[in-house]
């Protein structure tokens, strides 16, 4: 047997059962919610197909559609730049040679490993309107607070509050980027003058900025299918899911309520299909806009 | 001579392993029944009555040996989702949790279980359920659910409260007018050391108490065919004004978002407009509380428009054991099932055991005003049965509502928006009519 044959072989071995599982649960699965996109399936009874139907319901009478839409898009806006910059402010500090550095990392950390539950039941304590912890210290000062989870202008910001808290894994991502970047050059730019921020801007920055890419690109992909935490917080302010008045429902939320509490899996399905053109279109712009300012150092 | 074989050895074993790691994941996971023994499952909520349901279940079996009851609990919030998505798959347990909310729904895989009701009619004990319940458990004049309890919309008040205010309890003969004239007197706002009280709360989130309120003006969320929404109304649009105007006018419950968590329960608001029965236990087991029930206020045209749903037992199509299944549906919907939970403080399905419970009281003093309770049925309306009732509710008509009591609509606008956005959703799911 030729080498050339043996190793084809042997790639189709190792490659062979990774590339069913991806045929059998990924890649049929994917086209056959195109194929439902185009269907009306409420799963109880065979797919008909319809057309278009479902997209221009979506586009033109779905009431939930849009705003599922701008909240998906306010909130991807505000939290990812607040999200990665926290995060890395917390890793340059974290970064600093501090004793029991390890231990204060971990302590930083740990809110990540918290389950989104956990933090929608911690939050709505806080942010109760009656009886809240933060209500109540307003009103020490004389301030009547809003009624936080329940009114539309504030449910969305106390959930970017909420979202804020797990920097973990972005910031863990930037201590690595961080401890690569050379010593030598800090002290090279600060024999020559250089201030802190100047060598932050001008060597960290540069330096770390493919860690950044791709905490950025994480980051948007992240905040463009947030489902958990959204469920988690109407489920404990007792509202229908998405509430008050569709102000926190995310598309990814839209989503699921229409493919498994209503079992519009058709619907569902075109929903699905513009979240990933539009998370593919996202990417791509962020990967032409990426080549400006990161650099790999090639 | 294995180096010759060694590749064709290796593809073959790992076929096999791939084959037994589908074959063990694919089997049934479900434990071996006893030979001669039929196992049923049965699918059910998690809820207070589980102790009950449980020492259902073993008297069950020792009166059929012959029968082994296997008890799925499921989380309520995650039922319907759960429950459907084995419908899909074509799993169904043979016994399920149902009620007339989702009876719509759940029929294309609902046993009609017309023939085993009229057969078992006295062992059954048909003629003893409320003649309003027995109207419920049916759909276009057939029976798809065994009903063992119920939720009957009803004015609760805190006694205390009332007595502390020196006003007279709630009578029978109320009106919207004397809910907000007491609803008033009994507000109070927070004095030092003292949390302030609302005179009535207000249901958020959900149809609970809007919807009451809609149908005493004299108006419908549905035409009759279920086919058109009717929210936009005059008359509906009254019903909506009058549950915004309860803080925005009247100041008699919390601005919208400010109620008071447990509000009832920790003596922060004197009424409810609706409430629920399920919380009759809960309330019983809060020491001092002392409370009572009367009939829903008189709307400007009507006093009917109270919620009358009721939840029980159904049988799936596919079932292989509907006989085994019924039989446990009646055991669990007899007279002395019904009344143990009537005894833990609930309301009861069957005229002989609310008669019972009229004669002597249970362990639990509350409510005392029975008769008020069972006097509502005849003023409690059914849920429609729409195949789409509950999206239309939660996802279409509840977020304009939430936008009215927010003081970004009017209630005109409410109702208008909302009768678009379910007239465009009916036009374009086409559900069945009801």
């Amino acid at each position: 047997m030729s080498t050339g044959a043996a190793r084809t072989r042997w790639f189709w071995l190792f490659t062979g059962p990774a590339l069913a599982g991806f045929v059998c649960f990924s890649l049929w699965p994917m086209l056959y919610s195109l194929w439902l996109s185009f269907c009306q399936d409420e799963v109880l009874a065979p797919p008909r197909f319809i057309g278009v139907q479902n997209y221009l319901y979506l586009f033109t009478r779905d009431p939930s559609f849009w705003p599922s839409v701008k909240v998906t898009l306010v909130f991807s806006a505000v939290e990812v730049p607040l999200a990665i910059a926290a995060a890395l402010a917390l890793a340059l500090l974290l970064n600093q040679p501090v004793r029991g550095r390890g231990g204060w990392r971990a302590i930083y950390f740990l809110p990540s490993i918290l389950p989104q539950a956990a933090y929608a039941v911690i939050f709505g304590y806080i942010f109760q309107a009656d009886g809240g912890m933060l209500n109540r210290l307003l009103a020490l000062g004389g301030i009547q607070g809003p009624a936080w989870t329940t009114s539309p202008t504030w449910a969305l910001p106390v959930l970017i509050a909420m979202s804020l808290w797990s920097f973990g894994y972005p910031m863990v991502i930037f201590l690595g980027g961080l401890q690569s970047v050379p010593r030598e050059l800090h002290e090279a730019a600060h024999m020559d003058g250089a201030g802190p921020w100047a060598r932050f801007r001008h060597i960290t920055l540069p330096l770390i900025s493919p860690v950044l890419f791709f905490n950025l690109v994480m980051g948007v992909i992240g905040a463009l299918k947030v489902f958990d935490l959204a469920y988690a917080f109407s489920a404990v302010q007792a509202q229908a899911p998405g509430g008050p008045a569709r102000a926190t429902l995310f598309y990814g939320l839209n989503l699921y309520q229409q493919a498994f509490g209503f079992f519009h899996m058709g619907l569902a399905s075109a929903m699905a299909w513009l979240l990933f053109a539009f998370t593919l279109a996202i990417t791509l712009l962020n990967f032409r806009i990426g080549r400006r300012w990161v650099h790999y150092g090639d | 001579m294995f180096s010759r074989h060694r590749e064709p050895l290796l593809w073959l074993t790992v076929v096999l392993l791939a084959a037994a790691g589908f074959w063990w994941a694919g089997r049934s996971h479900e434990p071996p029944s006893t030979p001669g023994r039929t196992v049923i499952s049965w699918y059910v909520t998690i809820n207070s009555l589980r102790e009950h349901y449980e020492t259902q279940v073993a008297a069950f079996e020792k009166l059929h040996p012959e029968i082994k009851v296997r008890i799925i609990w499921v989380p309520g919030s995650e039922y319907n989702v759960k429950l459907k998505t084995l419908a899909a798959a074509g799993r169904l347990p043979d016994l399920f949790f149902s009620g007339d909310v989702w009876l719509s729904y759940f029929l294309p895989f609902t046993r009609d279980i017309t023939d085993l009701v009229e057969r078992d009619a006295a062992e059954f004990g048909l003629d003893d359920y409320f003649p309003e319940i027995r109207r419920a458990m049916q759909l276009n004049g057939r029976y798809y659910i065994a009903t063992q309890d119920m939720n009957l919309s009803l004015l609760y008040y805190n006694r205390r409260i009332f007595q502390e205010a020196g006003l007279a309890e709630p009578s029978a003969d109320w009106t919207w007018a004397d809910l907000v004239r007491t609803g008033q007197a009994l507000t109070r706002a927070p004095s030092a050391g003292r949390p302030g009280v609302w005179g009535c709360s207000r249901v958020e989130g959900w149809w609970g108490e809007w919807l009451i309120y809609v149908r005493q003006a004299g108006g419908k969320v549905f035409a009759p065919a279920g086919r058109r929404c009717l929210l936009d109304s005059p008359a509906a649009i009254t019903g909506l004004r009058f549950y915004l105007e309860k803080s925005s006018k009247y100041h008699i419950s919390a601005p919208a978002g400010y109620e008071p968590i447990n509000g009832f329960v920790n003596e922060r608001v004197a009424m409810i407009v609706g409430g629920h029965t399920v919380y009759w236990f809960n309330y019983n087991q809060v020491p001092g509380l002392d409370w009572d029930v009367q009939l829903l206020p008189s709307g400007p045209v009507t006093r009917t428009g109270g919620e009358l749903a009721m939840a029980g037992f159904s049988i799936s199509r596919t079932s292989p054991h509907p006989e085994e299944a019924w039989a446990l549906a009646k055991f669990l919907t007899r007279r002395e099932a019904v009344a143990a939970i009537v005894a833990q403080g609930s309301l009861s399905v069957r005229r002989s055991v609310a008669e019972a419970a009229l004669r002597a009281p249970g362990p639990h003093a509350n409510p005392q005003n029975m008769a008020a309770v069972y006097r509502q049925f005849e003023f409690g309306e059914p849920i429609p049965h729409h195949a789409n009732y509950v999206e239309v509710m939660s996802q279409l008509i509840q977020p304009e509502v939430d936008r009215m009591l927010l003081g970004e609509l009017t209630p005109e606008e409410a109702g208008r928006r909302a009768t678009v956005a379910v007239n465009a959703f009916l036009a374009t799911f086409n559900p069945t009519a009801p």
